[in-house]
């Protein structure tokens, strides 16, 4: 028992490092949120100004800006540790690397979720969307996705961190496992602003929900392997 | 002179009793790419000692400190530390082997205070008993008065004193010191030698690779040379190079091919 | 040797299931001719899943046991499925331009997903090339390979609940058809092409696995040929190395 406990403390005190970074970091935080702003607001020059045709794009253009930020904010996570080589020295401490993932993964998915929280309004005045009622689905999908995308970028951000063309390989090879994930949460979004006429909400949410036991599972089982040189 | 309490990992016992030795490796090489970093290199060190890692640049000290640590592994040959195989329990070796390298791993937008709080914590310190430990190691190595301050603002001989308070905050029994000096002022450098001594007072077995040869002679107890990946030389007392019955071809230990 | 028996076997049987996918079974009553694509469509697919399967296992294995051949394996595997996918998704559009009008059709869920199959496919290639150190990529490759695999049912759900409107085979559907005998050989025709297809799969799989022990093998050659080029430097005359006791 007190292995686990050890695990926590050691994940808590990753993350807590992680976001104290984050909110120091010069705004750096800031500026991917205000990037993820400015492409929901080119989105709108692209498909506008018809109204209408941006409401029903709206769900589909916030989670889209959500995975292009996130793409951002999962880079950033792991540049953190490589700056001044500090993650040569994370991979050498003796704790357990599924700590050092579920740490990592976790103020990912906060960072996230700070992320996708912020654009929901940002998207419902740009496109003029009522929230109304469906504040509730649409919070189930933003923490579901956010847990799936850390899941995910945590891995591949570690993976990537000391690559060559580093910028362009998280990116590639994280979209295609995301796209699922993009899929479900627009179809929850959607079914959350206009009506489930086919009651499919549920399986959506389900499938969100799989997706990040899996990914979470895979990670933590696979980081100890990234961290190696 | 601040009080300095070296912790230090308890000894393992090898088979039958005996005591293993800190390191030993056989023939033990590393590739970067397709350069040969370290070529075969066989050498046994005794608990407990002190040794100077000399040579000049790209002889592969870095590597072979690397190596020590488990931050990279064996191309071929073999390496054990306290008589831990590193290929099968790497794990076991973590916090027995701290390293201090030329990076000093610091994390900028924390303070001092807060690097080592995350480092005692990573080192299986407890929050309430870690405290003390932390402090004292930032009074040692003379960064007290900036404990609050950002890792951002530190001069490079700052961020060297920082990481050095890192390392006493570990439990080790194998210390590889990278070039410790470097970026010091003469105090900085003064205190390294004393952190030394103290580590050598207290059993831990230190492994100092410098471009300082003679600063480090004084304070060891054997120094090997490294030129081109290989050892040139050893001297002094406590390091034998190459256990008996070592090859002079390397071993093939790749897992995997036929041959 | 054997790989050779199977490689001319592979070869019959795709050129007789070819002969018989063409002038044997009759032609599709709604769709024609077009429909025979699909006995090379969906059998490249379904190998193209398979290849990824092995190469996920593959991967695990390496992570296991830390052997290169398990990374040999996993590469090889995902280079032929790439190759099967690219095959199947050109099929698949060959088959809807004359049935649906479209090279591409988002409703189509296999369509979808194989695209997807063939990002994540050249996604782990690229990893590969990107990665100098044999063990760094085999391991990096090794995750990638893994969560790409596991990621492919899921894949597969959400495309399908996606409103995709299956253009199922047709042969599926009896009332599509009168007489009750074709169907019999639509099914004869996609099983034997995909018979076919697995043989030349197991084939090319087996042949590249032995390129990569090869390629494995010659950059492991110049590897010790450096150690040793290291060593004589330092023992020639004017180096300092002292010859090891015993």
């Amino acid at each position: 028992m007190s292995e686990l406990r050890r695990g926590l403390a050691v994940a808590i005190a990753i993350a807590r490092k992680d976001a104290t970074s984050e909110l120091r970091g010069r705004q750096a935080a800031g500026s991917t949120l205000f990037f993820a702003a400015i492409v929901l607001l080119l989105f709108g020059f692209a498909l506008g100004p018809n109204a209408q045709r941006l409401a029903e794009a709206a769900p589909g253009l916030l989670w889209l800006a959500i995975v292009f930020g996130g793409l951002l904010t999962m880079a950033r996570l792991h540049q953190l540790e490589a700056e001044d080589g500090a993650l040569e020295q994370l991979a050498l401490y003796p704790v357990d690397r599924r700590a050092i993932y579920a740490g990592k993964a976790l103020a990912g998915a906060a960072a996230m979720l700070v992320l996708g929280g912020l654009l929901v309004p940002v998207v419902a005045i740009l496109y003029t969307i009522p929230l109304g009622s469906a504040w509730l689905p649409l919070l189930a999908a933003v923490v579901l996705g956010a847990i799936g995308f850390a899941a995910v970028g945590t891995a591949y951000a570690g993976l990537t961190v000391r690559m060559r063309a580093r910028e362009v390989m998280l990116p590639l090879l994280m979209l295609p496992i995301v796209a699922p994930l993009l899929l479900a949460a627009v179809k929850v979004t959607v079914t959350a602003l206009g009506g489930d006429p086919l009651g499919e909400q549920g399986a959506w949410l389900q499938l969100l929900a799989g997706f990040d036991v899996i990914m979470l599972v895979v990670g933590a089982g696979t980081y100890g392997f990234l961290l190696e040189e | 002179m601040p009080q300095t309490t070296i912790y230090v990992a308890p000894r393992l016992a090898g088979t039958l009793g005996t005591i293993p030795p800190a390191v030993a490796t056989v023939e033990l090489a590393r590739l970067f790419g397709r350069s040969a970093a370290l070529a075969g290199v066989s050498l046994t060190i005794e608990i407990g000692r002190t040794v100077g890692l000399v040579g000049p640049n790209g002889a592969g000290k870095t590597t072979l400190l690397r190596l020590c640590a488990t931050a990279i592994r064996p191309s071929y040959g073999s390496l054990a530390i306290d008589g831990i195989d590193a290929q099968e329990h790497p794990e076991l070796i973590r916090g027995r082997a701290v390293y201090l390298s030329h990076a000093t791993g610091h994390y900028d937008d924390l303070t001092a205070l807060e690097n080592l709080r995350f480092a005692a914590t990573m080192f299986g310190w407890g929050e309430r008993e870690g405290d003390p430990v932390v402090r004292e190691a930032l009074e040692t190595v003379g960064l007290a008065f900036v404990a609050g301050a950002r890792v951002r603002t530190f001069s490079a001989g700052m961020r060297k004193r920082l990481a050095l308070a890192r390392v006493l905050v570990a439990r080790p029994s194998l210390l590889l010191l990278d070039e410790p000096h470097a970026a010091l002022d003469s105090d900085g450098m003064a205190l390294v030698d004393r952190l030394i001594g103290l580590w050598h007072e207290a059993g831990v077995t230190v492994l100092v690779a410098s471009h300082q040869a003679d600063r480090v002679a004084s304070m060891a107890d054997a120094t090997v040379r490294l030129e081109g990946g290989l050892v040139a030389e050893v001297s002094g007392a406590g390091v034998s190079q190459g256990p008996v019955g070592a090859t002079a071809r390397p071993r093939v230990a790749v897992v995997g091919m036929d041959r | 040797m054997k790989s050779r028996v199977l490689g001319f076997v592979a070869l019959l049987a795709v050129i007789a299931a070819a002969i018989f996918g063409l002038f044997v079974v009759p032609a599709d009553l709604h769709q024609g001719d077009a429909q025979r694509v699909m006995y090379v469509h969906v059998g490249s697919a379904w190998l193209g899943e398979l290849s990824f399967g092995l190469a996920a296992l593959a991967g695990l294995g390496y992570l296991w046991r830390r052997d290169l051949r398990f990374d040999a394996l996993a590469h090889s595997a995902v280079e032929v499925g790439v190759l099967f996918t690219a095959f199947a998704i050109w099929g698949g559009m060959m088959w809807g331009r004359p049935v649906w009008g479209v090279f591409w059709q988002w409703e189509d869920p296999r369509l979808a997903t194989t695209a997807l199959l063939l990002a994540l496919g050249i996604g782990y290639l690229l990893l590969r090339r990107l990665s100098d150190d044999p063990t760094r990529r085999a391991s990096r490759a090794a995750v990638v390979g893994l969560i790409a695999a596991l990621d492919i049912p899921i894949i597969h759900f959400s495309v399908i609940w996606w409103r995709g409107l299956h253009q199922g085979p047709t042969f599926i559907d009896p009332a599509k058809s009168l007489k009750a005998a074709v169907p019999m050989l639509f099914v004869a025709a996609l099983l034997f092409m995909l018979t076919a297809f697995t043989l030349t799969w197991a084939w090319l799989l087996i042949r590249r696995y032995q390129l990569a022990r090869l390629e494995t093998r010659i950059e492991e050659e110049v590897r010790l040929s450096r150690i040793n080029a290291a060593r004589a430097a330092a023992t020639a005359p004017g180096g300092a190395v002292e010859e090891p006791a015993g």
